[in-house]
């Protein structure tokens, strides 16, 4: 098998062949000053959390530093499953005890108001000004409510929530969905690429689908959608078309029945999708008279969840890391800023070519990240990257389905590698579904252990 | 913990060295490439030399791994494989054996396919030199 | 009686895995299964529902006689299909410390521990909680099928697993002795009587211990001191783990990780 290929000896003799060690450029090995170097880090959420653990995981004598404004986090993955009642808004609350503790990661609540990125200090809302001798920003997403008339961050804390940030818009949408009266219409607004949590806005509607099944029957759920398809949508909708009574797109019966069967339904569930090709795109938000209107139509609901288009947290504009896109351009080795010098930009924020923005990303670029800084502050060369995103989505319960990609540099690009397949089979059996929901649920504890704990 | 870095060190200085060589290498040429017009070089030793699997550190993948399987390949109650102390063969197999589609997964038959003999046999043996006794029983 | 709610139960369960996956709550033709309990009753604490009722020795031994005959072949399959593999290993031989092996295991043992996923009387922690998610959608002829199939399997010799290696406290028996001899003083009678002179199993059901992975063992019988685990006959290993010290269930977890097991491991 593979061993007789694979023997140190020849491994190695292979590599005899690479000539000589390249001289590192000048910026890859300036320090601002000696003693045990000082990595700041921008943001406490899963990207940050993950690169100050795994530093400290790496070299436990570098000091880190985690700027954050919030004393405790709350998770945005299985956020949706406050809505459903199936976890509560405290599940969703992660300490920053054991980074502190047991990693001696240092704690910053404060916000950050300006950097000097050539003397390399950063400087916070309470007065602090911080040298660093790199900088990694993880400042997750921004909504920019503004896109749509009507819409703004008013209006999504009190009359039409977003959640897509979690927090107390989550709570106030759980509350109107599950408040809602029977029979109701719960509109839910996908939105434009590229954007965080690619399977979420379609995971979020099939929970509700699966909740109303029970608490409210006739209620109603569609998603407009300026978009014609999205990650995971084949199985994603096997599932709506087995669980909630959902009829594919025409388009999509063709490409998949060869493969699995699809049912027609011939009274519809309460679940429809209108596509952007079909008027989906949303233009308007009315919160007094709770209509949204599309290209196609005007919807009158009860509730009315809008998920708006997103770009890079303020802080990375702050920071002049965000070029005319609103995201931030990164050399994709380190994810090293390509606007600032010793910045680090990592996470929904960056601009990483075919990788999703997840969680699961963050988490992989965050290490990569770690490695590479330790590796420039000695001197080396940063290993080659590899990054993986594995996501499980639910369209219910017992019903899981992922995305599974593997990545690496492809001619200078961030590239997927696993060319066969990424998604759940279509022909997946029972037991693959049942185990996808149980591993998904496996997945939110392992996942907040190896970003926090 | 002490053990564990001096152990992973070990490992690691050896693929550093051989990353050095070709990091460097892929590093220059990427940052030519950054600061050149939009024409793409053509390839040459350099190109090739950041592709070569050689360059790859196992420990570096390996922590991809964590997400679910725990970091360092720790679990305790948990329905996912814990990977710390796995004997290097059993990885190996385990892996080649997703990957070819020789045993039943939901995702990781897709993951394996992500990885290269060499890779995944780097994997396997940072995963073997993790003292798995973090685990709680 | 108790036997009554067992069969139907049983039965019960028979149907519910009948009913499609993808309907839930469907066709008024079925009639409505007894549901085992959602997952998330058994993460709660580790207290099974209310209506898991504990085995008496009778009640074990008229549901066991209740099941069918199984057939190694077709648990085989059962084995593949719903990715027992994945945790126990190809051949009944986890891969893995964190979970038991079950190759050459009684079938009768293998049985009852799926239908005590099934009721959740059995509901350690997240791993026991997988097993109810499994367990709840095999029917008797399944769960009959596998615990064939996974006794016909050669028991591991060396899985590879660390062993404990105890200090042993002044007061301990060594691990041979109380499995051979017991100890009076703390009314233990030897393993031995219930898991056979070589750990093959045999009594009462009692289980098949050579080879088994240490962790798991020690585990189990922590798990049994504390009341985690309450899935035993007539609280039989309960009462016996808690005259165990820590330092000689690690000794007989040494013990019995290294005892070889000859291929006659008996069926049921």
């Amino acid at each position: 098998m593979m061993t007789s290929n694979l023997s140190r000896r020849q491994w190695l003799a292979s590599s005899a062949a690479l000539v000589s060690v390249a001289a590192l450029p000048v910026w890859a090995q300036a320090r601002a000053k000696t003693g045990p170097a000082h990595i700041v880090i921008v943001g406490g959420g899963v990207g940050g959390a993950t690169a100050a653990k795994y530093l400290k995981l790496f070299d436990p004598s570098v000091k880190v530093t985690v700027i954050e404004k919030n004393r405790t986090y709350i998770k945005p993955y299985g956020s949706s499953e406050v809505l459903n009642q199936h976890a509560s808004m405290d599940d969703l609350n992660v300490s920053y005890d054991t980074l502190r503790t047991q990693y001696g990661v240092n704690f910053v609540f404060d916000t950050v108001i300006g950097f000097d990125p050539q003397a390399r200090t950063i400087s916070t809302a309470g007065r602090q000004k911080i040298t660093y001798d790199r900088l990694i920003v993880s400042p997750g997403i921004q909504l920019l409510y503004g896109a749509y008339e009507g819409y703004s961050e008013q209006v999504a804390n009190t009359a039409v929530p977003s959640g897509w940030i979690p927090g107390a818009q989550t709570a106030l949408l759980a509350k109107q969905l599950q408040g809602m009266r029977q029979g109701g219409t719960f509109v839910i607004a996908a939105p434009p690429n590229p954007y965080r949590c690619p399977p979420g806005p379609y995971e979020r509607p099939a929970l509700m689908a699966e909740w109303f099944g029970k608490h409210n029957p006739s209620a109603k759920i569609i998603i407009v959608d300026p978009k014609d398809s999205f990650v995971t949508d084949e199985t994603m909708m096997l599932g709506w078309n087995r669980l909630y009574k959902f009829n594919l797109p025409d388009d999509y019966v063709k490409k998949m029945q060869d493969k699995v069967e699809i049912k027609q339904h011939a009274a519809a569930g309460m679940l429809s999708w209108v596509r952007g090709k079909d008027g989906g795109r949303t233009l308007k938000i009315d919160a007094k008279k709770m209509t949204i209107e599309t290209e196609a139509e005007t919807i009158k609901a009860d509730v009315i969840n809008v998920i708006p288009p997103m770009k890079a947290g303020q802080i990375a504009m702050t920071l002049g890391l965000t070029d005319a896109s609103g995201w931030c351009p990164v050399n994709r080795r380190n994810f090293a800023s390509t606007l600032q010098p010793h910045v680090h930009v990592i996470g929904d924020a960056s601009m990483a070519d075919a990788m999703p923005k997840s969680g699961f990303s963050a988490n992989n670029q965050a290490k990569v990240v770690a490695r590479a800084i330790l590796e420039e502050l000695a001197g080396r060369a940063a290993p080659e990257p590899l990054w993986e995103n594995t996501c499980y989505a639910l369209a219910g319960k017992d019903y899981g389905l992922f995305v599974a990609d593997v990545f690496k540099i492809v001619d200078g690009k961030i590239a997927r590698i696993n060319t066969k397949a990424r998604y759940l089979p279509l022909d997946a059996s029972p037991a693959q579904i049942k185990l996808g929901a149980r591993y998904q649920q496996a997945w939110l504890r392992t996942f907040t252990q190896d970003c926090f704990a | 913990m002490n053990l564990y870095f001096d152990k992973t060190l070990n490992a690691f200085t050896r693929r550093a060295l051989l990353a050095t060589f070709a990091g460097g290498l892929a590093l220059l040429s990427y940052a030519a490439n950054e600061s050149a017009s939009k024409v793409p070089l053509a390839p040459t030793s350099h190109a090739q030399a950041a592709t070569n699997p050689v360059a790859i550190s196992g420990e570096l993948m390996a922590h991809s791994c964590a997400a679910c399987h725990g970091t360092l390949g720790r679990l305790g109650d948990e329905s996912f494989m814990p990977l710390a102390g796995m004997p290097l063969r059993q990885f190996t197999t385990t892996m080649l054996d997703f990957r070819e589609g020789k045993r039943p997964a939901t995702l990781m038959g897709h993951v394996a396919q992500g990885f290269s003999d060499a890779e995944i046999r780097a994997m396997g043996e940072f995963f073997a030199a993790v003292n798995p006794i973090g685990s709680q029983p | 009686m108790n036997t009554a709610p067992l069969t139907s139960r049983l039965a019960a369960l028979a149907a519910a895995s009948l009913l499609a996956v993808w309907a839930p709550g469907a066709s008024a033709a079925q009639p409505a299964p007894a549901a085992p309990q959602p997952a998330s009753a058994l993460h709660a604490d580790h207290t099974p529902p209310a209506d898991a009722k504990a085995w008496t020795p009778s009640t074990l031994r008229q549901t066991l006689a209740s099941l069918p005959k199984g057939n190694a072949t077709q648990g085989q399959k059962v084995h593949e299909q719903l990715f027992c593999v994945s945790c126990h290993g190809a051949k009944g031989v986890a891969p893995t410390q964190n979970w038991p092996h079950l190759a050459g295991q009684r079938a009768a043992y293998t049985a009852k521990m799926l239908l005590d996923y099934q009721s959740g009387l059995r509901a350690e922690g997240q791993r026991a909680a997988l097993m109810h998610d499994i367990a709840v959608m095999m029917t008797p002829q399944q769960i009959a099928d596998v615990s064939a199939f996974y006794a016909l399997q050669a028991a591991p010799r060396d899985d590879g697993t660390p062993r404990p290696n105890p200090q042993k406290a002044p007061k301990d028996f060594d691990a041979a002795q109380l499995i051979r001899k017991g100890d009076p003083a703390r009314l233990l009678t030897p393993c031995a009587s219930c898991h056979g002179v070589a750990g093959q199993g045999g009594n009462r059901e009692a289980s098949a211990l050579a080879g088994q992975n240490p962790l798991y063992f020690v585990r189990t019988l922590l798990d049994y001191q504390t009341g985690v685990r309450a899935n035993d006959s007539a609280k039989g290993m309960s009462t016996f783990a808690k005259k165990l010290t820590r330092t000689e269930i690690e000794a007989l977890a040494t013990h019995y990780a290294d005892l070889p097991m000859g291929k006659t491991s008996s069926a049921r």
